[in-house]
């Protein structure tokens, strides 16, 4: 493949990539605007934020010269940031609903987003000097593949307490997109590229589980009570 | 009365919802089974059917029959509680 043709096929990805999480954002959401609880704001805005660097990402694919080099850092940290808010949102769904853990996750929620704001006020100023980029893309990396861990384990803690055979898919999903990070991190050790076509593969199976249970929660439940 | 996790509100009426709508099926529907079902003593079960019958979710206290808000009440609270449940969050 050309470098034109793999750019071209980068940006497509990304933009696929981006148009699935966004979907998910829909679905994603319901659990809040059905309950109210602020305690699940956590998924949409996870998937919104991934499905936002996906978003960055195909836009610096098209427009490498166009963004500065904050932009690039600011969409690591921002990748970290949605899986972060995926396992908050997981942790305190475990808790009870006292008014006191209700003001935990608003503060916990709150204290996200100054931190993810601040982030983004730091990688966009010209004047500080940034650690390289391969470092910082490791280290996020490790960071999302220990959080996707905590999320497999979760899910999968709910599923063998209640086995059923609709909750198996997602664990899968995200031991899907843990797979995923990792081979990343094989191919920004040595440059492999069987590992780099691996992890958007395995990228794509665990973004299409999500979009299809979600599909299958949403208009294939039964009108209706049996 | 066996044990169960607090429930909030809005669950207690999902719950109570679709109970009513699976006891529609029969000629009458018994409000002691329902109780049973329910797993709520039968003062507050009474509250709770007063209160479903203000939010138009049932047509009133005696027939207790789903009006079509609260069948989409309870499509919708089926929907997002199978979606939680998939997704391996608990409702509580």
């Amino acid at each position: 493949m050309d470098p034109y043709e793999l750019q071209t096929f980068r940006i497509a990805y990304e933009v696929t990539s981006a148009v699935i999480c966004f979907i998910l954002v829909r679905f994603m959401v319901k659990p809040y605007q059905f309950t109210k609880e602020s305690r699940y704001l956590g998924l949409p805005l996870g998937f919104g934020f991934l499905g936002a660097t996906y978003a960055l990402s195909a836009l610096v694919y098209y427009q490498p010269y166009l963004f500065g080099n904050g932009t690039i850092y600011f969409q690591l940290i921002l990748r970290s940031y949605a899986f972060v808010f995926l396992c908050v949102t997981y942790y305190f769904s475990r808790k009870s609903v006292e008014n006191s853990r209700r003001k935990l996750w608003n503060v916990t929620l709150v204290l996200l987003l100054a931190s993810l704001l601040t982030f983004f006020v730091i990688t966009n100023i010209p004047v500080v000097d940034l650690p390289s980029y391969s470092l910082t893309s490791s280290f996020t990396r490790v960071f999302n593949l220990v959080c996707l861990v905590y999320l497999c384990a979760h899910t999968l803690r709910s599923h063998i307490e209640k086995p059923d055979p609709g909750t198996l898919w997602i664990p899968f999903g995200y031991i899907f997109l843990a797979v995923s990070q990792y081979a990343l991190i094989i191919y920004a050790l040595d440059a492999s590229m069987s590992a780099w076509w691996s992890a958007l593969a395995i990228r794509w199976m665990g973004l299409a589980i999500f979009l299809i249970i979600s599909c299958k929660s949403f208009h294939c439940v039964k009108r209706g009570i049996s | 009365m066996k044990k169960i996790a607090h429930r909030d509100r809005l669950k207690i009426y999902g719950d109570l919802l679709a109970v009513l709508q699976a006891e529609s099926k029969e000629e009458k529907i018994v409000l002691t089974r329902v109780q049973v079902h329910i797993n709520v003593p039968f003062d507050r079960l009474k509250t709770y059917i007063s209160e479903l019958c203000d939010l138009g979710l049932i047509e009133d206290q005696t027939s207790c029959k789903l009006t079509d808000k609260g069948r989409q009440f309870l499509v919708e609270y089926e929907q997002v509680l199978d979606f939680m449940k998939r997704m391996g969050i608990a409702y509580r």
